[in-house]
């Protein structure tokens, strides 16, 4: 809850150098390093509808504009419609009175109803609402057309310059011949795309004619006083962008736009590091490699009070999360220098990378596109996507406090489920200074050292002290893959401590 | 932050065998019809109306004070029938909430002073923030945040939004202990 | 001096408090919680009303005044208070919806019809048009084209279910039968 509710107290560096809290992080189990929301490329792998939670495939998705067909918004207040009834007797042909049902959309929260704008109640519950027309939708259609037709005709004329240069690729004879050509001579059909329609005629548009004549406002907008029940606000409009209602007789239900359901993957090995299920009711995942179950998870306890240049002691406690000892120690930051170093280091790397990037995907020429790919058998890692690496940044740890870390590291039992149900507690038999470890609970132990705020910090300034936590860490992947046991890895990771602000000594 | 032991009167609260917490001060009506599955708080001047239908909370619940937990109820051809409400485990209800949802999964949170509205259905792992009003019958999917009024989604929830829950919910109802009986005072 | 006067077919339950002279007319339902104050004058409530937990409807003093026998708060009938909510009003009409967790300030007359949504605090002495529905954060004004339905099969179950849960405030018959 504490994530939840309250501000960050504890956040952890990413590789990338950003400063996260624990539950905003992935642990990337091949490259062993942590990753934050924007060291991992974000997948959609589901849509889904927040009202009536069906699960849409991406194709149909799109083509419904990624809205669903059977809820709607209302567009006074944004909160989903509800299909209410009203029962009408009719007299029917033989003169008998007939009890039937007729639906209309209405809201809860405002008491818009669809009787409102004049749509007539539908004899369905589940039928289609009456959908309006967009004036424009016509041009705009024949327009897109147009533009289709022009580009795939460009498209080909810029293959053709590009054909003739390369004599010795296999992929084309060597009479030069393009894909096209040899599936006309083999007596194939022709390729969807028609490439090889008629592209000489372009389809005919009617240009827009500009007119010099505006329409001069009405003369009752200076005399008459707007009646503001009956005028749209800027958030209601600007929420149908296709009409722009101007008058509250003229919002008409909206189609209410889905959710997804995001994974995510490391962009540097390309592993997926969270995968939830399909179902969009589901919580539970099939992949779920979140920072919060593989690194020590650091929580503030307890902060005395924070008087600049007056040491003062802080209580912080370290949970495992594993299934394995884990033993953890402080360090303190890197100093300027060693800081320098490592970030040349740094980038180094990420510039060797990008080379090895560039030049495998240097072999295809770049206006050669990618859709190209499905008719000739191009090699996949060429139609692979580029992936975009975040160039590293340096880690922003403006600490204003030093900090006393304790000496010796700290044994971390495992985490054990069963402890909850299991009041006797087994005493392990941990050799610990009682001025540093101040209490202790299966898999957690709390810790207590001493910061001093700079003398330099003013009353209500923030104290930020920061440290480098290192802790094993089990790689249980390796056991899985058939090699040795699981090997044990050092791992480290800067932390920064917002602790709050310093109180003026009066 | 780690939560700080929450006092109570030990007079004034009712420990079940399942664990059950339940103050002396809270208005259970109906109670055969209350279910509580165990560890479950409910504080002072809380509201829980067994009598119009079955309540059932599942494990380590929260109902923090002058809550209202209330089951909602539906027009059918024949009639009005209220319906049973049902709440799932590691729920934390906020003080002076109104809750008249017709099912309310498990590790949900939600905030102070909010308002539920009738027959609303809140997925698991959902979270509603101080002072929302949800309109009737809004469904929260889960590893949603709704907000404001009407509750409409503002942000998504970290997906081990199921664990913080579990630890959040566990530790308060660990450091809910009772006040330490000096020796002045008699029982009463 | 609290007089109470129940109409034989309300259902008061016993949890609920009722402060100075409340007269609670027919096939009205309070739930357990609710309270009704009448500190500057009698409170009249009209029948089929349905107040819920953790009303508070308050006839309300104002500084430097005292109780007075012909300043009554009416609340007509047909109307529903929901959980929590706040009424100040200096009158009620009809059919009026009144939602969660709501405030209604004083010097404010309901008339029929009115819905004031869910967490809208209305402060601005006026009288309500008929029908008009407030919503929303900001209080914002619609006027509907008719008033709310009336809650009659809900009145029915509760006077049926509510008894056999509570005990009801009862006014035995006064003596003053002759």
């Amino acid at each position: 809850m504490a994530y939840l509710t309250q501000p960050n107290y504890v956040k952890y560096a990413c590789s990338c150098g950003l400063l996260k809290p624990i539950t905003k992080m992935y642990f990337c189990r091949h490259c062993l390093k942590l990753r934050c929301g924007y060291c991992v490329c974000h997948e959609v792998d589901s849509h889904y509808c927040s009202n009536c939670l069906e699960n849409l495939p991406s194709a149909e998705a799109r083509l419904k504009k990624y809205r669903c067909a059977n809820c709607y918004d209302c567009p006074h207040c944004f909160h989903t419609l509800s299909i209410r009834a009203t029962s009408v007797t009719r007299n029917s042909e033989d003169g008998s009175k007939t009890a039937s049902k007729l639906y209309y959309l209405a809201c809860f929260f405002c008491r818009w109803t669809s009787r409102d704008v004049g749509i007539p109640d539908q004899a369905s519950a589940t039928g289609r609402w009456p959908e309006r027309e967009n004036e424009n939708s016509e041009t705009i259609a024949s327009l897109i057309e147009y533009f289709k037709v022009l580009a795939l005709k460009e498209r080909i004329d810029k293959e053709k310059i590009f054909h003739t240069p390369r004599r010795n690729f296999s992929h084309f004879s060597k009479l030069g011949m393009t894909a096209a050509l040899v599936r006309k001579r083999s007596g194939l059909p022709s390729l969807p795309l028609g490439r090889d329609a008629d592209l000489t005629s372009l389809p005919t548009i009617v240009p827009s004619v500009a007119s010099e004549t505006v329409e001069p406002l009405p003369a009752e907008m200076f005399t008459t006083a707007p009646d503001l029940t009956k005028v749209t606000t800027l958030s209601q409009r600007f929420s149908q962008p296709d009409i722009q209602p101007e008058l509250t007789s003229e919002m008409w239900p909206i189609h209410k736009h889905l959710f997804i359901k995001r994974s995510q993957r490391c962009r540097e090995c390309e592993h997926n590091v969270y995968k939830p299920e399909y179902n969009p009711i589901s919580i539970r995942f099939k992949i779920q490699l979140a920072a919060f179950y593989h690194i020590p998870e650091i929580t503030l306890l307890s902060i005395g009070e924070l008087k600049a240049g007056v040491p003062s002691e802080i209580v912080v406690r370290l949970c495992n999360p594993t299934q394995h000892l884990t033993s953890v120690d402080f360090r303190p930051l890197p100093s300027a220098m060693e800081e320098d170093l490592l970030w040349e280091r740094q980038v180094q790397l990420c510039e060797e990378r990008e080379r090895k990037d560039s030049q495998r995907t240097s072999l295809t020429p770049g206006s050669l596109n990618t859709s190209l790919g499905s008719s000739l058998t191009l090699p996949a890692s060429l139609t692979r996507q580029l992936t975009l690496y975040e160039p590293p940044r340096r880690v922003r740890l403006d600490v204003s406090s030093s900090v006393q870390l304790p000496s010796c590291g700290i044994v971390l039992p495992p985490r054990d489920d069963a402890a909850e149900y299991d009041d006797s507690a087994e005493k392990h038999n941990f050799q610990d200074d009682p001025e540093v470890v101040v209490w202790r609970k299966s898999n957690k132990a709390a810790v207590k050292f001493s910061i001093t705020p700079d003398k330099t910090l003013a009353s209500n300034e923030e104290v930020k002290c920061g440290f480098v936590l290192g802790y094993g860490y089990v790689n249980t992947m390796a056991a899985l893959e058939g090699h040795k046991e699981p090997q044990r890895v050092e791992l480290q990771v800067k932390v920064l401590l917002s602790l709050g602000t310093v109180v003026s000594d009066e | 932050m780690e939560l700080q032991d929450i006092f109570y009167n030990k007079q004034e609260y009712v420990e079940t065998a399942s664990g059950n917490k339940v103050s002396r001060q809270t208005v259970l009506c109906g109670s055969q019809n209350i279910v509580l599955n165990g560890k479950v708080i409910v504080q002072s001047d809380a509201i829980i109306r067994g009598d119009l239908a079955n309540v059932r909370t599942g494990r380590n619940c929260i109902i923090s004070r002058n809550a209202v937990i209330r089951p909602p109820f539906k027009k059918f051809s024949k009639g009005v029938a209220y319906f049973p409400l049902h709440m799932g485990d590691n729920v934390y209800v906020g003080e002076n909430s109104v809750v008249n949802a017709a099912a309310v999964g498990s590790y949900v949170f939600i905030g102070n002073n909010v308002v539920i509205g009738r027959r609303c259905i809140l997925k698991d792992c959902s979270m509603i923030e101080d002072n929302t009003i949800l309109p009737p019958e809004t469904v929260v999917p889960p590893f949603t945040k709704y907000s404001g009024s009407p509750g409409l989604c503002v942000g998504e929830l970290p997906e081990c939004t199921q664990d913080i829950m579990i630890e959040f919910t566990r530790s308060y109802y660990q450091h809910f202990v009772p006040l330490p009986q000096p020796d002045k005072h008699g029982a009463k | 001096m609290n007089k109470l006067k129940i109409a034989s077919s309300a259902v008061v339950c016993v949890e609920s408090k009722l402060k100075g002279t409340v007269s609670v007319g027919s096939m009205t339902v309070i739930h357990p919680k609710a309270s009704v104050i009448a500190e500057a004058g009698p409170i009249i409530i009209g029948e089929n009303n349905i107040i819920e937990e953790q009303v508070v409807i308050m006839h309300r003093l104002k500084d430097g005044e005292e109780w007075d026998e012909s300043r009554v708060l009416k609340i007509g009938s047909n109307n529903v208070f929901e959980v929590g909510c706040v009424v100040n009003a200096s009158a009620i009409g009809d059919h009026n919806v009144i939602e969660a967790k709501s405030y209604v300030g004083e010097g404010i007359e309901i008339t029929n019809g009115c819905i004031i949504g869910a967490g809208c605090q209305l402060t601005v002495p006026e009288k309500l048009q008929d029908n008009s529905v407030f919503s929303g954060s900001s209080c914002s004004l619609s006027i509907a084209p008719d008033r709310p339905p009336a809650q009659t099969l809900q009145l029915e179950f509760l006077s049926k279910v509510l008894p056999n849960y509570h005990h009801l405030k009862k006014v035995k018959k006064p003596e003053q039968v002759n």
